[in-house]
């Protein structure tokens, strides 16, 4: 390691010295890609583009923190001219013609994108094994899975072979992997991020959201994507805000809430004690925290299945092999254009959501489920917002286990679910949620903490969570390094 | 053949005439090139999101107001899913919980003068389909049409002949047009109407079974289609018969309805609430606008027209082209004869017109050159036969009447002492002419009339030629 | 309650999403979906709410676009990604029958 394991301020300090060009870090990035292979964080890499703008960006000012930096992209994430498979064979020769939002605000900052990683098959997935392109390994382990669906974004950071990345999260797909690969990850506010470029998979969940190795690049990374879009009308218009600025600062004072739920008995006893042990530390830097209920999280899970089934059979339905990507080429008929690309094209998790979410929409169904998933959806969300009356942050752990084995069986269509029963109540009600890693299992595996605030709150959590950060000094390099 | 009562209800699309689409900002044209009005979010591109055009929304307030609907206060957007090669995402982004309109009517007079309010159940907002050509070995699809916008007005099912349809489109193709909401040209599609038809014995039968005539090329065709189907239908029923609920199309080559498929059970169409458009608010200010973008409508102009001399078929042949009409309001403010603007508006220039198929806003003719042309006309400074000279030349040339006419020679005739000699020549040639004038045979005015025009090569001013003619016959 | 769902209604499910199952998956997810089915009953066990919905996570309302065109695609760009074309169409196989929709 020579760079990409150092603070960004750091390294940006050597760009802007010149004692370091962004070229050295674009090597370093492949290097690191190289030498850990076998993790297969990436689908596509964007070698010589990036190569190619590190040069072009040698002779400019370094006008800013993200300047040269590379960074790793999910690949459900629209990028002009790189393919773009959504982790799915349907897509696999997709090239696109436009950029997302995100994409080009990255690219605003000057930043390089080093290449697409490995995701679950449009995001549909707990352990990123649904993949066509084979599943991404946990730097911690490489028999354990990275999770999923940003496996390759987590597992990409958690190994340093880039600095910064971004995933997507729906149902927890930023946040378990991260927990589950020692990273920090954000999941926005719903609306902070434009979505315009987000493959989407569940539109009224979907957000896209900073991975990075700690706090203050995660916060510095979620400076530069977020605003309203005029081309996403859920996207949210706010005064601009530095997130960065109550890192550092005490949390004497600070009231926090753990809902029952969320440390109930299907999570883990190693996993419960390490969250009430960063509890215990936190109240004795003077923060107050709670057992609270929060009425209908339990239903989050039902909630989520019926929401997020429903859109993606939607959201999927334009994958025809009509206009662009895989078309099957056994076909006689129209009719065959749609049943052959799409059997032969999406992989089984995907089909089985797709399935019962058309199911769930059918006839009457859609007012017998989806409307009424949208009606108590609404009620959840007005039952977090009444704890935040009370409290700043809620907090429980990310995941009820460590990163399980990679030939765990996947028979079980109810496990995708379950392995995020955790994170899905923070998409269900809109807000912001985070994992901050607290420690490891006996195995040396991640453990994670969640941190979830009040909409538009992203910069009390950063508080909290660099503060976390800073009492437990975790060494958080897989093999250790410090 | 028994008598039924039939029970008709009219489903209509119409395009919106907007600059850009719907839910992108891609021209929304009509007879361009394949593909060529599209972007990524017409072509439902992975990762793409629909906008929303403001003035779809003010057009659709504009067309529910002008069909007396209620306004939807809060509105949504629904999906409505199926897998058809013309629809981009394979699903079809319309309003099915909160149409932005609903509980309207528009009136109808038949032609016994009795008017009737055919109602309007709802009308939404929606996206239009793209078009595909169709060969003998594929289908081909050009997208310039995804995306445009569409209001679909459905009525309830209170109409009961084909006249009343006729009359119903009629009136609504009047309507929208002149609202400046769409063109409303059926033959290019921008206006599209399905008929649902069905018949009964008595009023308090159950609704009959339903046909559903599509595709429809005309309005008199609609009337025709509706026509047929009653006669078809009722020919079944007395046949002790019954069929099932279908979908047919009207061929005006064989006059008469055709089946094109028997409906299935229940489209399963999956709708649910668009969530990538958030709740649309329509606000007093908004409703306010959209009325006032509102241009005087048909019922209007007939009475102003009537109210300045104009007959009432004039009046409504006026109404029936929108730029002649608007053209025609420009005028009447001012001081000349309407009847004889109508006449020339409705007569030679519209003839040219429609030769040339041009709008009367393609040609060169100003409000002021049209006030002069009137006043020469009226004058008798120029002849029907002149104008007709004239006409081309007026409208193509941005030259002055006066000069147009000194052009054809019309000018010379105006004075009066050269005229007063040719007319005392033709006079003495003319005896017989006189006598018989003068013992009261008035046509005898005609033919002198006419050897002086002879005379004059036509140059002559027609009124003036008359009154020197009844002054040297009366001596 | 069957603990797997008929051939038939998978079939059912299957042609609403247009996916072409081979025999071995119609077994596999006659018993994976009912689970699926049977975990989104648990919403009919939830009382209390009220039915007022919300249709994003969100409570902005839309703002509209203004009425000004933008940027379209060249046609040699439309058809580039599409599998099959002629000429500036995109191509499918010949379709009969009419529109659903609009």
């Amino acid at each position: 390691m020579k760079y990409l394991n150092r603070p960004l301020q750091e390294v940006h300090e050597l760009l802007k010295k010149k004692e370091i060009k962004p070229i050295d870090l674009v090597e370093e990035a492949f290097e690191n890609i190289e030498a850990n292979k076998e993790l297969n964080a990436f689908i596509t890499l964007n070698k010589e583009e990036a190569i190619q703008r590190a040069k072009e960006l040698e002779d400019q000012e370094v006008d800013n923190l993200l300047f040269g930096i590379p960074i790793a992209l999910k690949d459900n994430i629209i990028t002009e001219g790189l393919r773009t498979t959504c982790g799915s064979h349907i897509l696999d020769n997709f090239v696109p013609i436009y950029n997302a939002t995100i994409v080009d605000k990255l690219l605003e900052k000057k930043m390089i994108i080093i290449g697409k990683t490995n995701m679950d098959q449009f995001g549909m997935g707990s352990s990123s094994r649904t993949s066509y392109y084979g599943a991404p390994k946990n730097p911690w382990d490489l028999n354990k899975i990275a999770g999923g669906s940003s496996g390759g974004s987590a597992a990409a950071i958690s190994s340093r072979e880039v600095m910064l990345a971004i995933g997507s999260d729906t149902g927890g797909s930023i946040r378990q992997p991260s927990s589950y690969t020692g990273i920090v990850g954000m999941k926005p506010t719903y609306g902070r991020v434009s979505r315009y470029g987000l493959v989407a998979f569940a539109s009224s969940l979907d957000q896209l959201g900073p991975m990075t190795k700690n706090v203050y690049e995660n916060a510095v990374l979620l400076n530069a994507i977020v605003g309203k879009d005029e081309k996403d009308l859920t996207s949210a218009k706010r005064e601009e805000e530095d997130f960065t600025r109550l890192i550092g600062e005490d949390i004497k004072g600070m009231k926090i809430a753990i809902p029952n739920f969320l440390m109930g008995d299907i999570v883990s006893e190693e996993v419960k004690d390490k969250v009430k042990e960063t509890i215990k530390c936190l109240e004795e830097n003077g923060a107050t925290v709670d057992y609270i209920d929060i009425k209908y999280i339990e239903n989050a899970m039902t909630l989520y299945q019926i929401i997020a089934m429903g859109e993606a059979s939607s959201n999927l339905a334009r994958f025809d092999g009509i206009r662009y990507g895989f078309q099957a080429d056994n076909i006689k008929n129209i009719e065959d254009v749609y049943l052959e690309t799409r059997g032969q094209g999406f992989g089984e998790e995907v089909k089985r959501r797709i399935m019962v979410g058309s199911y769930l929409l059918s006839g009457e169904n859609a007012k017998v489920y989806y409307n009424k998933a949208l009606s108590i959806r609404d009620d959840m969300r007005k039952e977090f917002k009444k704890a935040f009356e009370t409290y700043d942050l809620i907090i429980g752990p990310t995941t009820v286990t460590t990163a399980y084995d990679l030939t765990d069986p996947m028979d079980d269509p109810r496990k995708s679910f379950m392995d995020d029963v955790l994170v899905i109540p923070v998409n269900m009600a809109g807000l912001p949620g985070m994992n901050i890693p607290v420690g490891f299992d006996q195995n040396h595996m991640p453990i994670g903490m969640q941190i979830i605030g009040d909409s538009f709150e992203e910069a009390k959590m950063y508080k909290l969570a660099s503060f976390i950060e800073k009492e437990l000094n975790l060494d958080l390099m897989p093999g250790g390094e410090k | 053949m028994s008598n039924y009562i039939p029970t008709i209800g009219v489903e209509v699309h119409v395009e919106l005439k907007t600059k850009t689409k719907i839910f992108s900002n891609a021209r929304n044209g009509y007879g361009q090139m394949a593909n060529s009005l599209t972007n990524v979010i017409d072509l439902g591109y992975p990762g793409t999101l629909p906008t929303l055009n403001e003035e779809v929304i003010n057009l659709a307030i504009r067309a529910a107001t002008i069909c007396n609907c209620k306004i939807q206060k809060v509105m949504h957007f629904d999906r409505k899913n199926y897998f058809y090669p013309d629809i981009p995402k394979n699903y079809q982004i319309t309003q099915n919980d909160t149409p932005i309109g609903y509980d309207g009517y528009v009136e109808i007079t038949k032609e016994n003068g009795e008017t009737k309010k055919v109602f309007i159940e709802e009308m939404h907002i929606e996206e239009d389909t793209c078009k595909s050509a169709h060969r003998k070995d594929k289908t081909l699809l050009d997208f310039n049409r995804a995306g445009v916008p569409l209001i679909e007005i459905v009525t309830k099912p209170c109409m009961s002949s084909g006249e009343e349809v006729k009359l119903y489109l009629e009136k609504l193709r009047e309507l929208l047009s002149f609202g400046d909401i769409s063109d409303c040209k059926i033959e290019e599609g921008s206006m599209r109407a399905d008929v649902n038809v069905s018949i009964r014995k008595e009023e308090k039968d159950p609704l009959g079974v339903k046909a559903e005539i599509k595709n429809i090329g005309s309005i008199s065709n609609a009337k025709l289609g509706v026509e047929k189907e009653i006669e078809r239908q009722t020919k079944i029923y007395d046949r002790g018969e019954t069929f099932k609920p279908q979908t047919r199309r009207f061929d005006d080559k064989v006059n008469d309805t055709i089946l094109m498929r028997v409906k299935e059970t229940g489209n399963d169409y999956r709708y649910f609430p668009e969530p990538d458009i958030p709740y649309v608010v329509i606000t007093e200010e908004m409703i306010e606008e959209a009325k006032k973008g509102i241009p005087m409508l048909p019922d209007e102009r007939r009475k102003k027209y009537t109210e300045k001399g104009i007959l009432e078929a004039n009046a409504n042949k006026l109404v029936q082209n929108r730029s002649l009409s608007d053209f025609f309001n420009t005028l009447l403010e001012e001081e000349i004869d309407f009847k004889v603007a109508s006449n020339i508006l409705l007569g030679d220039i519209s003839a040219y017109l429609n030769r040339e198929e041009k709008e009367i806003t393609e040609t060169n003719l100003t409000k002021e050159r049209f006030i002069e042309l009137v006043k020469v006309y009226q004058e008798g400074t120029i002849t029907s036969k002149n104008l007709k000279e004239m006409l081309d030349t007026i409208l193509e040339s941005k030259d002055s009447i006066q000069d147009i006419m000194k052009e054809i020679g019309i000018e010379n005739i105006s004075d009066d002492s050269e005229l007063r000699n040719i007319i005392k020549e033709i006079l003495k040639k003319n005896p017989e002419s006189v006598s018989d004038y003068q013992n009261g045979h008035d046509r005898a005015i005609k033919f002198l009339m006419g050897q002086v025009m002879k005379e004059t090569k036509g140059k002559a001013n027609p009124r003036l030629a008359n009154d020197i003619l009844l002054e040297e016959l009366k001596g | 309650m069957e603990d797997k769902l008929t051939r038939e209604e998978v079939l059912h499910v299957a042609n609403l999403a247009r996916i072409k199952l081979t025999e071995e998956e119609i077994e596999k997810y006659q018993v994976e979906l009912k689970k699926l089915l049977t975990d989104v009953e648990k919403i009919n066990e939830v009382e209390g709410y009220d039915d007022d919905i919300l249709i994003a996570c969100w409570d902005q309302n839309t703002e509209l676009r203004k009425d000004v065109e933008g940027e379209m695609l060249d046609p040699k760009q439309v058809v580039e990604n599409a599998p099959r074309h002629a000429g500036n169409y995109i191509e499918v196989p010949v379709v009969i029958g009419e529109s659903e929709g609009a």
